[in-house]
């Protein structure tokens, strides 16, 4: 331990102990844990014990006072239980009977501050904290600590009753674990004492009619499986599946979410070979309603090693919601359905025609675990693709009503899921995902033509025409090429010439939302297929480019930045230019983003307009290509301004790419070329350092070197460390070292660091430059860089100092917030 | 049985991120979703597995609802919808949707400052969050489903904080957020009708004071910075982009003016602007005079406050400076403060709460000597103050909500447990109603008897009228009928019409009871005196003896048989339908106390 905080600690535990002081900061205490956890895991907490007799006063102080917070006697049962995960700690407070007290029956737990959640929880976390060896075991057994976590099981609090199963699992564990464990047979009657007590009430609680009981039981179990990996976890499940199963002969099966959670933690750790829990997962699967039933079945699905026929079962279960609503809609008796000769099961139509929010809660199960289903390698084979399509087009069609079955039951869940946005945004999300695969022409005609249904609807809402552009987009970026052609096959054209109408539109709508995802349509769509005739010659017959640079002046600064990366990207692939006179569009929109960079009020659209910039510049784009160095000082001139630090920083990644093509990459390829760029030619360098001096990129980049926000700060230090390693190589010729021009702009630059920076550093000759570089000590102001801004002030000595600082100063600020 | 049930996440018993979950009638709510600026890891948010584990998140959760844009009650929100996967509706207010994103920002610019933060929500993330908001206006229903329905109301804390009742059928819940039933400089005061909730779930950060009038800390707060002023010092306010900024811009801009000041006010950083921006656009949530003043001229344009530069800093001479962010722990204010703490004539006025770690923290706890990066140690000289404006009701106000409102139950949140104890005790004496004050995690469930709307078939109606009773409001009356639950629906019919209806055949069901009486006569002979007795007794009904010797009463049929042990005594078989449910078990209790002496 720092001596400092040595040296603190007394007077901090005498605070503590004392209950006319009221602790600071609620988070105070929980970083004062987080320091002694981190302080004994890097050395002896008997030494630290020893070293400061203080903590063991203030956890004896604490047992006797009378009055004290809750939240300090949480604090020290936690902190006990943090000195006590060592054994030679933990027999060192034993030999003062300070555990008993703290944790045994004369301790908080029999008093009144027993009733505080906060030291129940305390009392659970320290005890899990110290279970870590075999004296802790005999001692939990001692204090009779078991029963109580069963006890606790039950809490009122949910994160003390969750905490308590977790502890009953990291004892078993402990108990389970240790020198004996490879010798232990599987059966229960020779596990320690200790181990059986903890099972035997899981046996009690699995037999047990109460239903908070056995969800208890169940979730303890789903921990150990999902946690504990020894043998013995075997021998647990041959012992309690028995009484698991008997759980699903109860109708309604009991605590059906929590078995079906333990169900499936067996399975993921059990070996493939156990026939029987194949046995239990099949019978549960056909127990459960189809709304229980649908995460077992994905969990089963999601399985490496299961039978065939159980895999088969559960794919069954999914899909039979979609199964009757395919049914259900068929105007004639169609080609073969999703499940063949099962569909419409009675269970799942009751279902789904019991109540709307029945209706709605499976089909959007459904259609969830079936997306979530679709990207795995372990999906069913084969995969149903053209009716899972027509089955989320049928959806789709219900909901906005332009389905009109004929059947009683299509007829009711039409009336059901009419406008229903919930169904909707799960339809659309599903409809997206099956994207990846292919289907008969005929249907993906319907998926378009659905699309463009929800796209046009004024009934859409808002986050649904989003869901509908990213599904739209799914689609068409995964549309087939016509062969022997780049361009796109006759149908995504012809989908084309009725889509951007309808985009033109919603550029329009007077809600900023759908007009900000039609430009991030837009933005995707150009940048895929921006250089496709058929998308270009679409585009430029629609007043889709020109709406978009309207959007550039949207009162919404959203908006306005999606404007900007959208009109970025279309001139880019020359889409913003009329073909008759391409330059003067072009210039104009270099001319307004610039406008927008230096003028725009908000954030969002002058970062947009520096990304834009940076890629146009990477890209090498025409008219920067014309004058980069125009275009370069000009943008640097207007990010240097910005008080955002995001566009600073973005300043830099352009000054970063300006850099590399005149002096060469940075050389991705291999991990040390960060660190060992080439040197650059003398020629190309002495050339390349006029044009940084001319473009004042020396000044942009030392002012962003002192810059208050950290992230500008590093990425300027990274910029001058390349740029030095590229131009001024240790060991070269001191140009300019000790002309007056570099002393008065070291002088400008110390003073820039005392933050100063009223003053310019005025033009720099590039031997100036080259020596300023090997003066300023990048290396030094990089590390100091890589520390947190405020690394300082979270060190446990400001901690220490704050808590101290703030006893007696309390009073107005202390029940003070926002 | 149904019942309302409320677990704070957040907020319970604490002040340090509100995020509590309401379940009513079937649906699940969350209302805020806030953070805690105190921690850097995982302990910021609230712990959301208590929700997931209950299977995926927008299948549980039927909405969000954000109070207002403090980050102590969004900060959370694009981590939970972007991060954790909610994908179902938020809704707030038009000006909270506005100014929250702004907020997100500033945090995660702080977040992203710090070292090992990378795994934070970008800002992409924050604008996807904030359009699956659904903006709602005061007062307005807003369905959230065919059954949920959510209301706002102002409530004064900040620009667009609301308070919101959520309604499922006849069972309503209200939640405040933070309030402030005083209005101020910039804000009005909240407000609610009496609505009578099943329950109120109120913040309590001032449980136990009695503030005093928001004037004098006004009234100090420009004495204080007139006199650093005065004598050529300057004043750093620093600040959260958003609320107390523009509070504290309207008092110095009337004072300015009226004193006729000339040293210069500046607001750091561009986000100030945007703030202002909002301001002037949502005048309309902003108290009644600024609302008439802006008739004659736009109160947030400022006339003394300008855009500062970095360079005014080093200006030699008095100013004002306002910088971001508000606890002085990164930043410009930071910046502006390490230049000028050496100076004794300056001033620093901390308007805000600041968490533990912070410069803020530190010099509010009177520490003068602060370790910065490099082991620089930067002594404090100049003057540091704390002004707390924070606008939340006090121990009066809540009462007169309550009051207002006229709840069921009240439920605690958002203050200090000893606090919370106080003001319970004085909520359940004044208003006979029970009080609540959950700790996080702890799940508080209210039984409650929602009333469920009947439909009655017209003839059953016609058939009660015909029995000449007008029906009356005020005196409840029986009515008998059959009712009949589908499709949601539920009707109450006559009993011929449900059989129809249903295709149903009827069954009699007659009810039998043999009583046994003491009568040494034979049974013809103890028929007639149980026919004579009910005759005498029951004069309003009709009682037959029938030829076969038994009798009846409307539907009762009464046999007499002899005991097949004992013959002293005789059996009397009593039987009856269920429309006569009332007189036979009259009829059987009267005739248990046996036949009167023949005379």
């Amino acid at each position: 331990m720092d001596p400092e905080c040595s040296r603190l600690l007394p007077a901090l535990c005498a605070v503590l102990a004392d209950p006319r002081q009221p602790v600071a900061d609620d988070t105070c205490l929980e970083k004062l844990l987080d320091w002694f956890t981190a302080v004994t895991e890097a050395g002896s907490s008997l030494l630290l014990l020893q070293e400061n007799p203080c903590l063991v006063e203030l956890l004896f102080h604490v047992l006797k006072s009378q009055d004290l917070s809750s939240r300090i006697l949480s604090f020290s049962l936690r902190l006990a239980g943090i000195f006590a995960a060592q054994e030679n700690c933990f027999q060192y407070l034993q030999q003062g009977e300070l555990l008993p007290m703290l944790f045994g029956e004369v301790g908080p737990l029999g008093g009144a501050a027993w009733t505080a959640p906060a030291v129940r929880s305390g009392w659970i976390q320290g005890l899990r904290t110290l279970a870590q060896h075999p004296s802790a075991l005999h001692f939990l057994a001692a204090c009779g600590a078991v029963d109580t976590i069963f006890s606790l099981q039950g809490d009122p609090s949910l994160f003390v009753a969750s905490a308590a199963g977790q502890l009953l699992v990291h004892i078993l564990d402990l108990a389970m674990r240790g020198p004996a464990e490879g010798r232990r047979s599987l059966q229960a009657c020779d596990w320690p004492a200790c181990a059986q007590k903890i099972v035997g009430h899981i046996e009690d609680s699995l037999c047990s009619t109460a239903i908070p009981q056995v969800t208890q039981a169940l979730s303890v179990l789903t921990t150990a499986f999902g946690h504990c990996h020894g043998l013995w976890t075997q021998g647990l499940w041959v012992r309690l599946s028995p009484l698991v199963a008997r759980l699903l002969e109860k109708d309604p099966v009991p605590a059906s979410h929590s078995l079906v959670d333990l169900l499936l933690s067996v399975a993921r750790s059990a070996p493939s070979s156990d026939r029987g829990l194949w046995e239990t997962l099949a019978q549960t699967l056909s127990h459960l309603s189809p709304t229980q039933a649908g995460p077992l079945a994905l969990g089963i699905l999601k399985l490496q090693d299961c039978p065939q026929v159980l895999r088969t079962q559960a794919f069954g279960i999914l899909l039979q919601p979609l199964a009757c609503v395919l049914e259900a809609a068929a105007q004639a008796p169609g080609p073969p359905g999703l499940l063949e000769g099962a569909a419409g099961d009675s269970m799942t139509v009751d279902t789904l025609l019991s109540s709307k929010s029945a209706c709605v809660g499976l089909l959007c199960c459904a259609l969830a675990h079936l997306g979530l289903l679709q990207p795995l390698p372990q999906r069913p084979s084969p995969w149903p693709q053209a009716p899972l399509l027509g089955a989320a087009v049928t959806i789709l069609r219900l909901c906005s009503g332009s389905a009109a079955p004929t059947s009683d039951v299509g007829g009711r869940l039409c009336a059901i899921l009419v406008g229903c946005g919930r169904v909707q945004r799960a339809a659309l999300d599903f409809l997206g995902a099956l994207s990846q695969g292919t289907g008969p022409q005929e249907l993906v005609t319907q998926v378009f033509s659905v699309l463009l249904e929800y796209l046009v609807s004024p009934e859409s809402s808002s986050m649904v025409l989003k869901k509908a552009f990213q599904a739209t987009l799914r689609w068409l970026l995964s549309s087939p090429k016509t062969p022997g052609c780049c361009d796109l096959d006759p149908h995504t054209q012809l989908f084309l010439t009725e889509l951007l109408p309808v985009l033109q539109k919603r550029l329009c709508s007077p809600c900023w939302e759908v007009r900000d995802s039609g430009l991030e349509f837009l933005t995707q769509m150009t940048r895929h297929w921006g250089g496709q005739a058929g998308f270009r010659q679409a585009l430029l017959a629609s007043e889709v480019p020109e709406l978009t640079k309207q959007l550039l002046r949207d009162p919404e600064s959203y908006v306005r930045a999606s404007a900007v990366t959208a009109t970025g990207q279309l001139s880019s692939w020359g889409l913003c230019a009329s073909p008759e006179c391409p330059g003067a569009q072009q210039e104009s929109l270099l001319v307004e983003l610039l406008h927008i960079l230096s003028t725009d009020s908000e954030g969002f659209p002058r970062r947009a307009v520096m990304q834009v910039f940076t890629e146009w510049l990477r890209d090498g784009h025409a008219d920067v290509a014309e004058d980069a160095e125009r275009f370069v000082a000009g943008v640097l001139q207007a990010a240097s301004r910005d008080l955002d630090w995001e566009v600073r920083a973005q300043g830099l990644e352009l000054a970063l790419v300006f850099l590399e093509q005149l002096l060469g990459q940075r050389g991705s390829h291999c991990p040390y070329a960060e660190a060992l760029p080439e040197t650059a030619p003398p020629g190309v360098l002495a050339q390349a350092l006029q044009v940084l001096c001319r473009v004042q990129l020396f000044e942009f980049a030392f002012r962003a070197l002192f810059d208050c926000d950290r992230p500008v700060a590093q990425k300027s230090c990274d910029l001058l460390l390349f740029l030095r390693a590229k131009a001024a190589p240790c060991g070269g010729p001191q140009e300019a070292g000790d002309s007056p021009n570099v002393a008065s702009v070291e002088a400008t630059l110390q003073r820039w660091q005392a933050g100063e920076q009223g003053q310019p550093l005025g033009y720099l000759e590039p031997g100036a430059v080259v020596a300023l570089l090997r003066s300023v000590d990048l290396e030094g102001l990089r590390d100091t860089l890589a520390e947190s801004s405020d690394h300082v002030e979270k060190s446990p000595q400001s901690l220490l100092q704050d808590m101290l600082a703030a006893v007696g100063v309390l009073g107005e600020n202390e029940a003070d917030c926002y | 049985m149904p019942e309302i049930r409320v677990t704070p996440l957040g907020a319970g018993q604490d002040v340090g991120r509100s995020c509590i979950l309401v379940s009513i009638a079937g649906k699940n709510v969350m209302l805020d979703c806030g953070m805690h600026m105190g921690f850097s890891d995982d302990r910021r948010f609230p712990d959301f597995s208590y929700i997931t584990r209950s299977g995926r998140l927008t299948d549980f959760l039927d909405c969000v609802i954000i109070s207002h844009f403090h980050l102590d009650h969004c900060g959370a929100l694009p981590y939970f919808s972007e991060m954790v996967g909610y994908d179902g509706p938020i809704y707030m207010t038009q000006p909270t949707q506005a100014i929250c994103p702004i907020l997100l920002e500033d945090y995660r610019k702080i977040a992203v400052d710090k070292k090992g933060e990378a795994n934070f929500f970008t800002s992409q993330m924050i604008k996807d969050c904030m359009k699956k908001v659904v903006a709602v206006h005061l007062h307005q229903t807003v369905q959230v489903d065919d059954e949920l329905e959510i209301k706002a109301y102002y409530a004064g804390h900040v620009l667009g904080a609301a308070m919101f009742q959520i309604k499922v059928g006849s069972e309503s819940v209200v939640y405040t957020g933070d309030y402030n039933m005083t209005p101020d400089r910039h804000l009005g005061a909240a407000w609610i009708d009496k609505c009578r909730p099943n329950l109120l779930i109120t913040e309590s950060t001032y449980a136990t004071t009695i503030r005093d009038s928001k004037r004098c800390r006004e009234r100090d707060f420009l004495k204080k910075v007139h006199e650093t002023v005065e004598r050529g010092g300057k004043v750093l306010i620093p600040v959260f982009a958003l609320g107390r900024a523009q509070e504290l811009c309207i008092l110095l801009e009337t004072f300015w003016e009226r004193m006729d000041l000339k040293a210069p006010i500046y607001f750091s950083t561009g986000l100030t602007e945007k703030a202002n921006h909002y301001y002037k656009l949502f005048i309309p949530w902003t108290n009644q005079k600024i609302r008439k003043t802006f008739v004659q001229r736009n109160m947030f344009e400022f006339k003394h406050i300008k855009a500062f530069d970095r360079a005014f800093a080093d200006s030699p001479g008095p100013m004002v400076v306002f910088a971001t962010p508000g606890m002085l722990h990164a930043g410009q204010s930071l910046q502006i403060f390490r230049k000028w703490a050496g100076n004794e004539k300056n001033m620093v006025i901390m308007p805000g709460y600041c968490v533990q770690g912070t410069v803020g923290h530190k010099i509010l706890s009177g520490q003068r000597k602060l370790e910065m990066e490099g082991r620089q140690v930067l002594e404090v000289k100049m003057q540091v103050e704390y002004m707390s404006f924070s606008a939340h009701a006090d121990a009066k106000g809540i009462m007169q909500l309550v009051g207002q409102a006229e709840p069921e139950n009240v439920l605690l949140v958002h203050g200090e447990a000893k606090k919370m104890e106080f003001l319970k005790q004085k909520i359940e004496q004044e208003f006979r109603v029970s009080c609540y004050m959950p700790a996080n995690g702890e799940t508080v469930t209210l039984p409650t008897s929602p009333s469920i709307p009947v439909g009655i078939s017209l003839g059953l109606l016609k058939r009660e009228m015909a029995q000449g009773l007008l029906p009356d409001a005020k005196k409840p009356r029986l009515l008998h009928g059959t009712l009949i639950m589908k499709d949601s629906n539920f009707r109450l019919v006559s009993s011929e019409q449900a059989l129809k209806e249903l295709g149903l055949a009827e069954h009699q069901l007659r009810f039998t009871c043999r009583v046994h009486l003491h009568d040494t006569r034979k049974e013809q002979e103890t028929a007639v005196r149980v026919y004579s007795h009910l005759k005498s007794v029951l004069k309003d009904h009709c009682v037959q003896h029938l030829p076969d010797g038994s009798v009846t009463v409307e539907s009762i049929l009464i046999q007499a048989a002899a005991h097949s042990e004992d013959p002293g005594t005789k059996v009397l078989l009593v039987s009856w339908t269920y429309q006569d449910e009332e007189l036979g078990s009259y009829l059987t209790s009267l005739l248990k106390k046996g036949l009167p002496q023949a005379s």
